[in-house]
């Protein structure tokens, strides 16, 4: 499939950038309501020890994702 | 809820984001009066206590599960939305004081503002006000109290500031009429009609309850079958799009309050970079976070296995004394034999758990309350989730190698209900201290210890093998069930690290509390029970039969000029044999033959399912070794010990190896049980399990008794 989007894992260590939407709708709600929105400033903090979840930082909240839910918030260049 | 005494108390609910610091502010306010409450179908503890107001007034406050909105995606999030959505609950709360951090208020304010679209009275308590103006926020309290229309108090649950003012604020809330707002969120036209027609069917006063409902009428439990049909038509019939309304009314919210908090609250320039993420530099690290936290849990396992001997000795030597004191002066009767070795040993079996169950809690909370956890199940999700359970399952499965009784306990912080159960379910795979004596004496008497290799011998590595077959049919069991299980939560990672801080003691001290009182009284009637059921199977025998197996082995001391204590011991060990229990062991028999064990062992196992390390007592009575206590004696004894009709070897390598693995599989705990029904809320669970661990063990030892024999 092609990928028009970048999407969080594709951030590196300490790199930032602004969400732009969710694809997971029921993950959507649970994500603005912990304070991550569309235009909230991303930043990927580190991966965990085993893989396949992220430790990232949205507008200072400290939040960890599972690499399917990271995979599905939608970020700018 | 029970009923309140008095039947009209008001209600208070503390409501607000996890990570709030609710909990504290609400131990602050009702201390040791404090229950969990009775929401059925909950995972998670939800408190509630008495309280009481300023003007002496009396009021039952509830802690409800921390969550970010009233859109909730996890079933302890869901009882805050459906309490809050039903006015005829019991917990529906007449006033409702929401907690919220100051020091992260532009993200803790979206349930706020849905709570005062419902219309319920709200106090806005800003917690952790001191760790704000310590770090540069200033808050003005006054202008969020104006621009929000509610009271605003600055408060701290760490230093206890303004609880006090608290009280007296929410004794003024109660007196005051329910008030009438406007909306904060203006829904959209076609939320609108369906909101007013889910209203009018219900007949619910408030219009974005009836929103509410409409969102969620699928699962909110209040809601009859007809009325959920009903709201399904209109919702379908309107188009109603549900999880898109629910993003769309957030993001509409944040529009709304953000310039509030940006009027009313002053931020420093900008972020620091704090100790959190200097700590998680090393916490979280690829390979120094996972190895720290198996360092972390060597320190909680050497203290529940190690710093617990000396309270579980004073208690185990207590009721000892007591029990021989009390049969010096008490006549010799079988209701002295009930008192002291059925009601006293059930007695001594719950309270020698205490000390195990007070310190792991005390580490286990202690880890949670600094903000440890989260960073555990982040670490810890993938792994874990293979196998069914949770991030936070390792720290139930370590604990188990002490005793699975707290372990079990501990696994109720899991939020989803089916990683919790699975992990209830298989944590009593791993190999407890209670094992220990069982595989000392069976490694001792059927395993060479010639080495192997250059530093192990055959002995410390049957040792191992048995850790390893308990860990390996724990994961299994964990990927079966998770297989076999059936839910509807669809499971998100999706949590807040919260910051590092320092532990609020009264949290903890009320944690430790709460947990042994849960056990002693939910788990201790069982264990009660059962030991007194074991007592009497050991103690009586059908017809006359004890007697005369009293008279056989006096004759047969007699005749063998055996000293007083030796004829004590024959006599147990005859009398065993007569007993109920040494009735049942030979009715086993058949069935445990195939394994290689005859009806002494069966007896051992009956008796042992008290606890495991019964086993060795009850082989050492069978023995009539009973007063030795005597390993290296009772191995001697098994050594020798023949099968009745064939006069062959019992203990060969192959029935203690099958033993060693039976033991390591098998629920022979009682307390477990017990445990498992309470935190189950039932006997389905335990009963499964018991009859799942039961065959497994039999299996297993049938296949290694055949592959040795």
């Amino acid at each position: 499939m092609q990928r028009r989007y970048r999407t969080i894992p594709d951030l590196k260590a300490h790199e930032s950038a602004r969400a732009l939407a969710f694809e997971d709708p029921i993950l959507a709600g649970k994500l603005t309501a912990m304070g991550l929105l569309p235009g909230t400033l991303i930043e990927m903090v580190r991966q965990a020890p085993f893989g396949s979840a992220y430790y990232i930082k949205a507008d200072g909240v400290r939040l960890a994702l599972r690499k399917e839910e990271a995979s599905s918030i939608l970020i700018d260049a | 809820m029970k009923e309140p005494s008095g039947g009209k108390l008001p209600n208070i609910a503390l409501v607000g984001n996890p990570n709030s610091g609710k909990s504290t502010i609400f131990n602050h306010l009702t201390g040791l009066r404090q229950k969990t409450g009775n929401f059925p179908g909950v995972t998670v503890d939800v408190k509630e206590g008495r309280m009481q107001l300023p003007g002496g007034r009396e009021a039952i406050l509830t802690d409800l599960p921390g969550t970010y909105s009233l859109y909730p995606t996890a079933s302890d999030e869901k009882i805050v939305a459906a309490v809050l959505t039903n006015p005829a609950d019991a917990h529906y709360p007449d006033i409702v004081v929401y907690v919220a951090d100051a020091t992260h208020l532009e993200k803790h304010l979206l349930l706020l503002t849905q709570l005062l679209d419902l219309n319920l009275p709200v106090l806005l308590a800003l917690n952790m006000s001191d760790t704000a103006a310590e770090i540069g926020i200033k808050v003005n309290a006054a202008k969020l109290a104006e621009r929000l229309g509610i009271p605003v108090l600055l408060v701290s649950g760490r230093t206890g500031e303004n609880i006090s003012k608290l009280l007296v604020e929410m004794d003024k809330l109660l007196a005051m009429p329910v008030p009438d707002r406007k909306n904060f969120y203006l829904l959209s036209d076609t939320e609108k009609l369906v909101a007013e027609a889910v209203r009018h069917n219900l007949g619910l006063s408030n219009t974005y309850q009836a929103l509410l409902v409409a969102h969620h009428h699928d699962w909110l439990p209040s809601l009859s079958v007809q009325h959920r049909s009903t709201i399904s038509a209109i919702v379908q019939d309107k188009n109603f799009a549900s999880l898109k309304n629910q993003v769309d009314e957030t993001l509409e919210r944040y529009d709304q309050f953000t310039p509030i908090v940006q009027d009313a609250v002053q931020q420093p320039p900008q972020f620091p970079s704090t100790p959190t993420d200097r700590i998680d530099e090393i916490v979280t690290h690829r390979w120094l976070g996972p190895f720290l936290f198996f360092a972390v849990m060597l320190l909680v396992f050497q203290a529940i296995y190690d710093w617990s001997a000396v309270p579980m000795d004073l208690i185990e030597s207590f009721f000892s004394e007591l029990n021989i004191g009390l049969k010096k002066y008490l006549p010799e009767h079988w209701t002295t034999d009930l008192l002291t070795d059925g009601v006293l040993a059930g007695l001594s079996g719950i309270l020698i758990f205490i000390p195990q169950i007070a310190i792991l809690f005390f580490l286990v909370t202690l880890l949670e309350e600094i903000g440890y956890m989260a960073r555990v199940v982040f670490m810890f999700d993938k792994t874990m989730r293979r196998f069914g359970m949770n991030g936070r399952s390792v720290v139930s499965l370590i604990s188990g190698g002490a005793c699975a009784v707290p372990a079990i306990m501990s696994s109720r912080t899991i939020g989803s209900w089916k990683e919790r159960l699975i992990t209830t379910m298989v944590t009593p795979f791993i190999s407890c201290s209670a094992r220990l004596p069982v595989y000392a004496v069976l490694i001792g008497l059927a395993v060479p210890a010639k080495r192997v290799f250059w530093i192990f011998s055959w002995q410390s590595l049957t040792f191992g093998s048995m850790y390893l077959l308990g860990v390996v049919a724990a994961l299994v069991s964990g990927y079966i069930l998770k297989k076999i299980l059936r839910t509807r939560e669809v499971s998100y990672l999706a949590i807040e690290l919260p910051v590092y801080r320092m532990p609020h003691w009264r949290n903890l001290w009320l944690t430790v509390w709460e947990k042994v009182l849960a056990f002693v009284i939910g788990a201790g009637k069982i264990i009660l029970v059962i030991s007194i059921i074991l007592w009497a199977l050991a103690s009586f025998g059908p017809g006359d039969t004890m007697e005369q197996a009293k008279t056989v082995a006096q004759a047969e001391a007699a005749a063998q000029q055996l000293g007083e204590v030796a004829t004590d011991d024959l006599i147990a060990a005859h009398q065993l044999e007569a007993s109920y229990a040494g009735h049942l062991g030979k009715v086993i028999e058949p069935a445990i033959r195939p394994l290689g064990y005859d009806w002494k062992i069966g007896i051992a196992i009956v008796a042992s399912f008290a606890a495991r390390e019964v086993f060795v007592g009850t082989m050492s009575t069978i023995y009539s070794i009973g007063s030795a206590e005597d390993d290296v004696l009772l191995r001697e004894k098994m050594r020798t010990a023949t099968f009745d009709e064939s006069g062959l070897p019992v203990y060969t390598l192959a029935t203690a190896l099958s033993l060693l693995v039976f033991y390591a599989l098998a629920m022979q705990c009682m307390s477990t049980v017990a445990v498992v029904k309470r935190e189950t809320g039932g006997w389905k669970w335990p009963i499964i399990q018991f009859a799942y661990m039961s065959v497994l063990a039999y299996l297993l030892a049938w296949i290694v008794y055949n592959l040795f024999v």
